[in-house]
């Protein structure tokens, strides 16, 4: 493998890392706090691919203004997910499983009769490469690793500084304990949901215009961020990056070397071997 | 209980196999036909799923393990030259011995993490029958595949695989004996023990029970029976692709179980055959059709969060709240 | 009949067993006692198997069962109670007792499945043992009630309801009298010496040093993990090492 090669595989594996740290991110605060995995996280990813796609193509806004835009959308959606799908099962954990999936199956099978079952893109974020010393690095890739960076930065200070991320801590630790302290569950709950559904809807957007968007990419998504919330524990945060950074790696050096389903291969094999070893996944505590 | 009595339970069940074995004179469209055959596949695959769910383990790789009986019962009979007879069990027990060499492993893990590890298992599966494209047909699948060797006593019997009436009788005796095994599994000190472990596991060992040893029992015996039903599943449509044996087929096993309701056996047996069924019904939709079935999901998730085996509780419990009512 | 020797147990730097060296003899009630943290549950949790010690041996009737996995060494006779209800909830209370049922006669997984009458008879058999079991206990008006349904106390008893259906050598009860008032204590203290003249030798961790004294043949004494008295009731209740590490020096236990 070239230099050259080397340099975009690598590129490429920390950009789509990064987009799955935002999926994964979003999936494992709400598993902290509200205790489900919720399985239609996928979708709403595809959602905010396609929100930014219908913002930029139809209604004429830029990229840098219909990213904001579409989390902000889908982040409105997720209070009334959050309200009417999941509140109403709070604490069971089997019936939470199910609202999830059949949430999963009526925005994709929205999305499938409404959109259409081909893929459409979104035209590069900004087109062109930056060249360093011969190596030619799409900018597109380098500004979804920025991107990421940035928002995951911010939700570490968030939960660290502010009033509100203490409170989602204490709920993640003992929902019933952070109660009688006096912390709004519900609305904790509410505003998790929504900070999830804003980053995957953004993590959407980002991987809808590096590649394509089609309804059916909620269903890698959520397989990948279940993935990444495995490897790294589920509830830590820190475990989202660092399992999300280690499987985008592989899916970007894999594939070149052997082939794209290795990848899959190899990212689930190595997960498996993790967790026989560290059964609660790299930083998975209680 | 009289005489009598006894007898009404063992009568009803006799009486409703006969039906069952009747159905083809009635039922004549191939069509009909097809879908009672495919709700038999789903009812084998969620009842055997719920055994494994006594032990409190939720298998998401339940296709896939149906797929390593569906290819290996193929590829047995297209390139070894097996009779499907032969190859019919042995796809069960391949998926049987891939299930004990994960088994033991897989099942010392927290529930959660068991779940997501049978997902990715499912994920490998059909990864792999994606890559050996050489041995598999890879994604494009594996075409061709016969149908059942005839069955065939000289001057006596005569049954050849040529249309949809021989399936349905091979599917009908595969359902028989599938559900009278797993039910005697779970009517038994077996079945007792499994439930043991799910609500207690160390309370379970504490008093001798080896827990592992029978996670990796319950698990083997799903998985051979999701094998049974690949190896069906491969002569009967004759054409394998990887994307039958996802991670969405996957879960639709656990939504049927779920929504038949896990405590009782029969539960399994309920949501299977509704969810496979009642959507039929509704084919004119066309592309709409998949929100009949998210809708009747949605709707007894929420009205009876325990399944539909849950209603008659839930009936008793309202008739018993009107009396205080009125009081 | 059981015999521990040298038993140690780490978690990471702390030791919460040190070097312990104790006796049961057969037929023996024996007493094991000690302040909050003490140790007394891991040495529980080291003899049934549910963690393995640092260091140290546990023989039981001349073999060693050091490390062994609890379900082996159940089989072998040694079975608990818990601190913490511990039953299954969602059974009825005949079901949670049948479910120990299985080891005596052991029924093997395929003669359960293919329904052979050695298997009607073997589980007739521990139906009537169970119900036995109850009688003893008390519980089997309400065998079939679903045990989460049961008032406390009798969820107390059907936790050793549990163990004793399994025909256990020797029994560790864990803190079985904790939560329970003055009548279901001398209940419960009747049962006691009831089972140990039904045949089974019985070792328990308990904090009601009345009951204590009143039950044990001999009392064993652990504070953090190291053995500090060991003898007769009378002998610890003077013992100055005992009285010292429970209430601060110059009190009186009783």
């Amino acid at each position: 493998m070239s230099l050259a090669t080397l340099a975009q595989s690598i590129l490429n594996g920390l950009a789509a890392g990064w987009i799955y740290v935002l999926v994964a991110v979003g999936l494992t605060l709400v598993f902290g706090i509200m205790n489900i995995v919720q399985f239609a996280h996928g979708e709403i990813y595809m959602l905010g691919a396609y929100c930014s796609y219908f913002l930029i193509k139809v209604y004429g806004f830029s990229f840098w203004e219909a990213l904001p835009l579409a989390a902000l959308l889908v982040g409105l959606l997720g209070i009334v997910l959050e309200r009417f799908f999941f509140r109403p099962f709070r604490g069971r954990f089997e019936p939470s499983i199910i609202v999830a999936v059949g949430l999963m199956l009526l925005l994709q099978t929205t999305a499938v009769v409404g959109f259409g079952t081909d893929t459409k893109s979104m035209g590069g974020i900004i087109p062109g490469v930056l060249t360093v010393s011969g190596i030619t690095l799409s900018w597109d890739r380098l500004l979804a690793i920025v991107v990421g960076i940035i928002l995951v930065a911010a939700l570490f200070l968030l939960i660290q500084k502010t009033k509100v991320g203490q409170a989602m801590v204490a709920v993640s630790q003992d929902p019933d304990a952070a109660a009688l302290h006096g912390i709004d569950v519900n609305r904790i709950s509410t505003i998790a949901m929504v900070i999830g559904c804003a980053l995957a809807a953004i993590a959407g957007a980002l991987m809808g215009s590096i590649f394509s968007t089609s309804p059916f990419m909620g269903t890698s998504a959520i397989t990948k961020g279940i993935a990444v919330i495995i490897l790294g524990g589920l509830g830590s945060i820190t475990g989202a990056v660092a399992g999300g950074l280690i499987l985008g790696l592989i899916d970007g050096l894999i594939p070149p070397l052997l082939s794209p389903t290795m990848a899959g291969i190899f990212g689930f094999g190595v997960i498996i071997i993790v967790l026989l070893f560290r059964s609660r996944g790299l930083f998975g505590h209680e | 209980m009289s005489k009598g009595a006894r007898l009404v339970k063992p009568a009803s069940y006799t009486a409703l196999v006969v039906l069952l074995f009747l159905v083809p004179l009635f039922v004549k469209g191939a069509y009909f036909l097809h879908i009672l055959i495919m709700a038999g596949i789903a009812i084998i695959l969620t009842s055997s799923l719920r055994t494994i769910a006594t032990t409190g383990q939720i298998s998401l790789a339940h296709a896939g393990f149906m797929a390593i009986g569906a290819y290996t019962s193929a590829l047995l009979v297209m390139k070894l030259n097996f009779s499907y007879w032969v190859a019919l069990p042995l796809g069960g027990i391949a998926a049987a011995l891939l299930a004990l060499l994960v088994g033991y492993p897989f099942v010392r893990v927290k529930r959660v993490y068991f779940a997501m590890l049978t997902l990715f298992m499912g994920a490998i599966i059909r990864l792999t029958i994606m890559e050996w494209r050489g041995l598999t047909g890879g994604t494009s699948g594996l075409l061709g595949i016969p149908p059942p060797n005839s069955i065939v006593i000289p001057g006596f019997l005569n049954i050849a695989f040529d249309s949809k009436v021989p399936y349905y009788y091979l599917i009908l005796a595969l359902v028989l004996i599938s559900l009278l095994f797993l039910h005697r599994i779970d009517s038994s000190c077996v079945g007792r023990t499994l439930l043991a472990i799910q609500q207690g596991d160390f309370v379970a060992e504490s008093v001798g029970i080896n827990v592992t040893r029978f996670k990796v029992f319950a698990l083997c015996v799903g998985c051979f029976f999701a094998g049974i039903t690949g190896s069906f599943y491969a002569h009967f449509i004759k054409v394998l692709t990887p994307d039958s044996f996802g991670v969405l087929q996957a879960i639709y096993l656990v939504v049927y179980m779920v929504v038949g309701g896990r405590r009782r056996f029969y539960g399994a047996i309920l949501g299977a055959f509704i969810l496979t069924l009642l959507p039929e019904f509704f084919r004119i939709l066309r592309e709409y059709q998949p929100f009949v079935f998210i809708g009747i999901l949605l709707v007894i998730i929420f009205l009876l969060p325990d399944g539909l085996v849950s209603l008659p509780e839930a009936v008793k419990s309202r008739i018993k709240k009107v009396p205080e009512g009125q009081s | 009949m059981l015999e521990i020797r040298g038993l140690t147990k780490y978690f990471g730097g702390l030791s919460a067993v040190n070097n312990l060296d104790m006796t049961v003899n057969q037929g023996e009630i024996v007493g094991l006692i000690g302040p909050n943290g003490a140790g007394k549950t891991t040495v529980f949790n080291l003899i049934t198997g549910f963690i393995r010690p640092t260091k140290g041996q546990i023989i039981f009737e001349q073999s060693d069962i050091t490390g062994q996995p609890t379900h082996s060494i159940a089989d072998k006779g040694i079975v608990r109670t818990f601190q913490l209800n511990a039953f299954l909830q969602d059974m009825t209370v005949l079901q949670n007792a049948l479910v120990s049922c299985h080891l005596h006669p052991k029924v093997g997984v395929w003669e359960a499945i293919l329904n052979i009458p050695g298997y009607r008879k073997k589980e007739q058999y521990a139906c009537d043992h169970a119900m036995d079991i109850l009688q003893f206990l008390g519980l089997d008006s309400v065998k079939d009630e679903l045990a989460q349904n049961l008032p406390h106390g009798h969820q107390r008893l059907l936790g050793i309801a549990m163990a004793l259906s399994a025909n256990p050598k020797l029994l560790l009860l864990d803190e079985p009298l904790s939560g329970m008032n003055a009548a279901e204590v001398r209940e419960s203290l009747t049962f006691v010496n009831k089972i140990r003249s039904a045949g089974t030798t019985v070792l328990l961790v308990e904090h009601n040093m009345r009951a204590v004294m009143e039950l044990c043949d001999k009392i064993v004494v652990i504070n953090f993990g190291c053995k500090i008295a060991e003898g007769l009731p009378e002998e610890i209740r003077r013992n100055k090492d005992v009285i010292e590490s429970y209430l601060g020096p110059g009190e009186d236990v009783t």
